[in-house]
């Protein structure tokens, strides 16, 4: 099997065959030229299958479709594009979301680059149906190939007149420009992102109002990641019972999943939702060593030990009857040879470094369990300081403007209370582990 | 009033206003103590301490919310640390977060005693400290600490020079934004930021620019810890120590509200006092510095053709002259209270036919800086107005000849316009009531000491119509100065004397004489003041 484009799937697994929902052009050479795309099929709905609709029942297709969401919350989008007031008199914004920052995610930054036409023709049936006429790409500053892709793609879509006015004679007009973030994490929450786009600093706005209302520049704005956007002219075009034929009946259609960490074939994969963890182990190349955990979509999603992940299934119900989330689909099982505690410091320095400084739990709870923990990993860790960690965490997950304190909060809470042993081990390293800390106010010179 | 609506709090209904604030209605309706560092009557919500948390019943049960950013609606259910054992336990939780990184040097803080983090603490915190010299706290302190960011320029640590004005110790700042957001939204002068983000953001300036905003100083008073500090406050006086007194801009036509704290016969600092009618919660630097002139250059004694005299010669060869006077020009003052200047139309009365009253200002008015200054310098110019006291003071320099005595009370003259004022020096006797040895001092030939603004009781009318006390703070330098209104009482005695024992006498006087005051009193107007209508005034009597 070929990995020369990081996307190592076979066409057929175990005698079936797998979705192509997204990822229909990863494999073929040049599929980001339009010309080799439009051969494959691409921008075939932007014509009269597109154009006939009304704007109505493009939404309840989608609505229909059952399409989530795919940047970690899940959201139903029909429903995110229902929210979208009429007649306001504003302009409607369209962004895509492609600052992808999680860590274990590498998904859309394929995307990008082996089929942006599908993203830009996704845009244009989004950008139909919800009536917009100038629509943003925000891309992590760190994608400039991606970046570089975009923009060329744009330029031949727009040769073609595929996008800018009066598209392909339909009447219909849509710009879309690329913009490229500073690389933060937090612009990947939606407001943050309008603040970004904007350019004010990457915080998150206090909600209400929501995007839907008012968002970029005060407008109703709809904020869509990239892979979700891109399963869009898939379901305009084999309509909802067609997507349908993938995934479950709450999670349908398929999901790129982007493995890292203990298998032998790590990379993006297109499956259907609800496929079980082991078997999409197996899929990519089989687990190294014995499996401990995964943690299943995304650092933030709170870490499957190996008894779950054996139960688990890749979709939203599962997951969520198993206390985490499917969240970006960044998949990352790890072996017994893992040192989890080191692994945890690594996420909890992560969420330390990208909190925005915004809302007081979040921006000095962070820092603070990351030191803690940093004292354990060093082998300085006291009794307590475990139940110290769990409580500041337990302390910032529901306080905060946004989703990032819950998101820091929640591999700190699932990896301490499901793999505590190896915590204690570490603990226990230090011979004076039992005695009590000094603490601040019986220290000497306590005023500075 | 608006209509009233029913809320419940902690099992309790509540009558609030409808769309408020939830944390205004907690605080003043349902007198739940609720603690706040980012939220400020007078600023846009920032919603980032989340010290404010409440639980409220939406549609999945109760939820955690911060009042801050709440809207009060009809049959909302709420529950505070009354009631939410959750709630307690959260904003213990916060409150630990504010302190991980804030030293404990209160007992050398510019702010303990009127800090929102130190009463907060007190309130809602009382943890143990779980922070310990491995994991606690990230600054260093110490005066001799910088802290040199990313990029290697010196943001400082302690005690960092942001201005003319202000100082910034940045360890103590809990990054609640308000002087960012005041700057922004009031100043509309955008020179602070929070750079960095995380643990490690921090208040800074625009690299090499100064924080010099005429409004700069409000920062200080809206900092909730003591991260802004002011330079002329600055180690003066703790704040529990001083008293106050509540008074007016005496610099302005608006009349912006404040507070006068003093302590040991001294003022040592003139704070703002919220009046969302007048200057919210906002007074320009110049207006904060006028304390200093209360200590300085004043004149506490008399003056006799510039040697220095007591009160009573003063007085008593002011009192000569006016009986010698066969033609007195009286200028009425707007930077004086409405008291005083119905006490030199009372004089006027008492010299019949041998008096005139001239009022008005040769001041240039500026343009109003829509925070808390008019731009008009003179104070009670309406309040003068309404007396009836016409604005003529070119044709009394125009027909100074006439005149043999010019008594100028409380206004510098030729400070103002030198120029125009030396027609008035062909007066032979001119006798200055003034608080300060200026230059009207330095013309005049008998010259007498006056209280100043702060030290006396009266009202003024400010440039929107609004009736506005001041009240006497005992700082006068000399104890035996006297207000304006008991000297021009005492001069009197010239022709035929009147007596008034007190300020309420002057404010009778003035209510006689202008309809839209005669129902009310100065407990009635109080500290917010009170609007009257600024209608056309038909020309005073004996003027």
């Amino acid at each position: 099997m070929t990995t020369l484009h990081g996307f190592p799937q076979p066409a057929q697994w175990k005698g079936k065959d797998l979705p192509r929902i997204l990822s229909r052009l990863f494999q073929v050479d040049d599929g980001h030229r339009l010309e080799v795309a439009k051969r494959h099929g691409a921008y075939h709905t932007i014509g009269s299958t597109l154009f006939d609709k009304s704007q109505f029942e493009l939404i309840e297709l989608v609505k229909d479709s059952g399409l989530r969401g795919r940047g970690g919350a899940g959201f139903p989008t029909g429903m995110k594009w229902s929210f979208v007031p009429r007649g306001t008199g504003k302009p409607v914004y369209l962004v895509i979301n492609a600052d992808e920052g999680e860590p274990g995610t590498f998904k859309d930054r394929l995307c990008m680059s082996r089929d942006p036409h599908l993203l830009l023709e996704g845009m244009i049936i989004t950008g139909f149906a919800l009536g917009v006429r100038t629509a943003y790409i925000y891309v992590r500053g760190e994608m400039l190939p991606q970046i570089g892709r975009l923009n060329d793609a744009i330029q031949e879509a727009y040769a073609a007149g595929l996008l800018g006015e009066n598209i392909q004679g339909s009447g219909y007009s849509l710009d879309i420009f690329v913009h490229r973030g500073a690389g933060a994490y937090i612009c990947g929450e939606e407001t943050g992102l309008i603040n970004s786009l904007e350019g004010f600093k990457g915080q998150p706005r206090l909600k209400p109002p929501f995007p839907a209302v008012s968002g970029a520049f005060a407008a109703p704005t709809v904020v869509n990641n990239v892979e979700t956007i891109m399963a869009v002219p898939y379901i305009l075009q084999h309509g909802a019972k067609g997507y349908r034929q993938w995934g479950t009946d709450k999670s349908p259609g398929s999901k790129l999943f982007s493995v890292a960490g203990d298998v032998n074939a790590p990379g993006v994969y297109e499956v259907p939702l609800g496929m079980p963890y082991m078997e999409f182990f197996e899929l990519a190349g089989g687990l190294k060593g014995e499996l401990l955990g995964c943690i299943p979509g995304g650092s933030s999603a709170p870490v499957l030990n190996a008894e779950e992940t054996r139960k688990a299934t890749m979709d939203y119900e599962s997951l969520a009857s198993l206390k985490s989330m499917l969240g970006s689909g960044a998949v990352t099982p790890f072996n017994s040879a893992t040192d989890v505690p080191r692994y945890l410091q690594t996420i909890a320095r992560f969420y330390a470094h990208e909190s925005c400084g915004q809302c007081t739990p979040c921006r000095e709870g962070t820092g603070y369990v990351d030191r803690v923990l940093d004292k354990v990993v060093d082998g300085h860790g006291r009794n307590g300081d475990l139940e110290l960690i769990k409580d500041l965490a337990d302390s910032y997950e529901w306080t905060t403007i946004c989703a990032f304190a819950p998101g820091a909060a929640w591999p700190i809470q699932s990896f301490i209370t499901k793999f505590r042993t190896h915590f204690q081990a570490y603990i226990e390293k230090n011979p004076e582990h039992a005695k009590p800390r000094e603490l601040e106010l019986e220290r000497a010179g306590a005023f500075w | 009033m608006a209509d009233l609506i029913t809320i419940n709090v902690d099992g309790k209904d509540v009558q609030v206003p409808a769309k408020i604030q939830l944390i205004e209605a907690l605080r003043t309706y349902a007198r739940t103590e609720t603690p706040a560092f980012c939220y400020h009557q007078d600023l846009k919500v920032a919603g980032n301490c989340r010290i404010c948390l409440v639980e409220v019943d939406g549609p999945r049960g109760f939820a955690l919310a911060i009042s801050c950013h709440m809207q009060t609606a009809p049959g909302m259910k709420v529950r505070t640390q009354v009631s939410s054992e959750k709630i307690v336990k959260l904003r213990k939780g916060v409150m630990e977060f504010l302190l991980v990184n804030h030293p404990l040097d209160c007992p050398i803080c510019d702010k303990a005693g009127e800090c929102t983090l130190q009463e907060h603490y007190m309130g809602q915190g009382r943890h143990e400290s779980r922070l310990d010299d491995a994991t606690g706290k990230q600054y260093k302190g110490g005066a001799d600490y910088r802290f040199i960011d990313a990029k290697g320029q010196d943001r400082g640590g302690k005690m960092i020079d942001l201005g003319p004005t202000i100082v910034l110790d940045q360890e103590r700042c809990i990054i609640c934004t308000r002087c960012v957001r005041f700057m922004d939204d009031v100043a509309k002068s955008p020179q602070l930021d929070i750079a960095g983000r995380g643990d490690h953001a921090y208040i800074t300036t625009f690299p090499g620019e100064p924080l010099d905003h005429a409004y700069d100083l409000n920062t200080t008073d809206i900092c909730p810890v003591g991260a802004l500090t002011a330079k002329h406050f600055r180690f003066q006086q703790r704040a529990w120590l001083l008293k106050s007194v509540e008074s007016i801009d005496p610099s302005d036509a608006l009349g912006a509200n404040l507070v006068i704290e003093y302590n040991n016969g001294r003022v040592w600092r003139l704070m703002p006092r919220r009046n969302p009618e007048v200057n919210k919660s906002w007074i320009a630097n110049s207006t904060r510095m006028l304390y200093q002139d209360l200590a300085r250059n004043r004149l506490t004694d008399g003056k006799l053709n510039g040697a220095d005299t007591t009160l009573a010669s003063a007085l008593a060869s002011a009192l000569a002259a006016l009986k010698a006077g066969k033609r007195v020009a009286l200028v009425a003052s707007g930077h004086l209270t409405s008291e005083d200047n119905a006490a030199l139309l009372a004089l006027c009365a008492s010299l019949p036919g041998q008096s005139e009253v001239f009022g008005g200002s040769w001041l240039p008015v500026g343009k109003s800086d829509g925070i808390a200054r008019s731009g008009d310098p003179v104070a009670n110019r309406k309040g003068v107005a309404l007396l009836g006291i016409p604005d003529n003071l070119d044709a009394l320099a125009g027909r100074a000849k006439e005149f043999d005595v010019l008594v100028v009370v409380g206004h510098d003259l030729w400070g103002a316009a030198a120029a125009k004022a030396a027609a008035l020096e062909s007066i032979p006797t001119r006798i200055v009531l003034s608080s300060w040895v200026d230059a009207s001092v330095a013309k005049a030939t008998i010259a007498i000491g006056i209280r100043a603004w702060a030290e006396v009781r009266g009202s003024m009318v400010n440039i929107n119509g609004r009736v506005q006390l001041l009240q006497a703070c005992p700082v006068v330098p000399n104890a035996e100065l006297e207000p304006a209104w008991k000297v021009l009482a005492q001069l009197s005695a010239a022709g035929k004397p009147f007596s008034w024992s007190s300020e309420i006498d002057g404010w009778k006087a003035i209510q006689a004489r202008v309809p839209q005051l005669a129902s009310l009193s100065y407990r009635s107007i109080g500290p917010s003041g009170a609007i009257i209508p600024l209608a056309p005034l038909p020309a005073a009597a004996g003027v």
